[in-house]
């Protein structure tokens, strides 16, 4: 079963990578990131399939809102490089780099270690999780618990990205007053209107599911956040809400990291967890919740600030 | 010598993306081309210690799971890809906006225009 998935993510990623045009390379990405959540829950990883579906929405979203808005307007310049023979400036464009590759491909197959990670540290994760942090997922148990760290690094890099594509996307502050070029779904679309009508509520009431039983099954803080922000997304699609209030939102995002930062530290670094046991539950949906309430944030501003940034 | 089949065809599919990133014309081929690349090595991961019938580690009484540590170090990997995405697309616009071009070799010239002129 397994292999014949990965047959087909492998023909899908060559088909994304030898597409010519944009919007086909991306509708292939969409698909291989959808044959690979397939292959992730059958690799016995619930929680990764989940945030990996929840994500590659997203990354489509951007890259479909960027094509729209920057590059199908646009005249492009033919740009015809120079060649002085076909063959040759064949030869040079693809035989050197098929090489290339072939050749690194070869060393990474051929001198890979015999199993590089064995699984000692798993059967003592597996064995103790439920005394140590709490739940019954110990993928949760895992970020939330024993590597606390990345989970408060990861939270920094998604604050830093969300930083980023604010500042670096404010070149004219001060917007032009004309429509702005893409609004969502057209009103005259009653079809898709209606459906995103009916399915955001259940996409809502799935990601709080998602939020508030990721230490007892497949989910969590992530997955959970990125499904809350999708069903915003599925409102601006609807009514078209030109004021998002962006600001508010990352001051709020700033907020709940410093909260998260707090929770973490004082919970494991001062011992809560040893001297009061009846406190793990209460600890796991906490972080989750407010790692959910995070990564919704930032999600929204990046959203925002794509749609919203020079309207023209 | 040889891992398991899961192994290879995730280190395939990454010299497939890196393929398509160092022939890629475009700039937006090699943002798709990172994001197959990262999904590929999330794979690579996930395929530690795979059997035939293996289960997700969730539950009371956990009997023949995978290995929980590489799922908690990729779920954070993947959100982080996707800000990734975000953030490479930005810096296109950005390039798009000052030097209207998209394509590397046009980007080249207008960036630095005395580069191709020494050679």
């Amino acid at each position: 079963m397994i292999y014949v998935l990965l047959a087909f993510w492998v023909i899908s990623a060559i088909l994304a990578i030898n597409e010519k045009k944009i919007l086909g390379m991306i509708v292939y990405l969409g698909v291989f990131s959808m044959i690979s959540a397939v292959c992730f829950l059958l690799l016995g990883a619930p929680d990764v399939a989940m945030a990996e579906a929840a994500v590659s929405t997203f990354s489509t979203v951007f890259l479909i809102i960027c094509f729209e808005k920057y590059f199908s307007l646009v005249t492009t310049v033919n740009y015809e490089p120079p060649q002085e023979n076909p063959i040759i400036a064949k030869l040079k464009k693809r035989g050197v780099a098929v090489a290339f590759t072939l050749v690194i491909c070869a060393l990474f197959i051929f001198f890979i270690p015999n199993s590089p990670a064995n699984t000692f540290v798993k059967d003592k994760y597996i064995a103790s999780f439920m005394n140590d942090v709490g739940g019954e997922n110990s993928v949760t148990a895992i970020y939330l618990g024993y590597r606390m760290y990345d989970t408060l690094f990861e939270a920094l890099m998604l604050l830093v990205s969300v930083v980023a594509v604010t500042h670096m996307s404010m070149f004219n502050e001060s917007l032009p007053d004309n429509a702005s070029q893409l609004r969502g779904v057209s009103k005259s679309d009653k079809i898709a209107i209606y459906t995103v009508r009916i399915v955001c509520s259940g996409i809502l009431l799935f990601g709080i599911y998602l939020i508030f039983n990721g230490h007892i099954s497949p989910g969590g803080g992530f997955q959970g956040g990125v499904a809350v922000a999708s069903f915003f997304v599925c409102k601006y699609l609807i009514h078209n809400i030109d004021d998002m209030q962006y600001k508010t939102l990352m001051i709020v995002e700033k907020l709940i990291f410093a909260a998260i930062i707090l929770l973490a530290t004082s919970f494991i670094l001062m011992g809560i967890h040893i001297h009061f046991p009846q406190m793990k539950q209460l600890y796991l949906i906490l972080m989750n919740s407010l790692i959910g309430m995070k990564v919704a944030c930032g999600f929204m501003v990046i959203f925002y600030r794509y749609i919203a940034f020079e309207r023209r | 010598m040889l891992g398991n089949i899961i192994e290879l065809t995730a280190i395939t599919v990454f010299f497939i993306s890196f393929y398509g990133l160092i022939t890629s014309r475009g700039v937006i081929k090699s943002i798709i081309s990172i994001g197959i690349m990262e999904v590929s090595i999330v794979v690579f991961f996930l395929s530690f210690g795979y059997e035939k019938g293996i289960k997700p580690p969730i539950g009371q009484e956990i009997v023949n799971a995978a290995d929980p540590l590489p799922q908690a170090l990729v779920i954070t990997a993947i959100i982080i890809g996707v800000a990734l995405t975000a953030v490479n697309l930005t810096m296109l616009i950005s390039l798009k906006r000052e030097f209207n071009a998209t394509e590397w070799d046009i980007l080249k010239d207008r960036t630095h225009p005395e580069f191709n002129k020494n050679i």
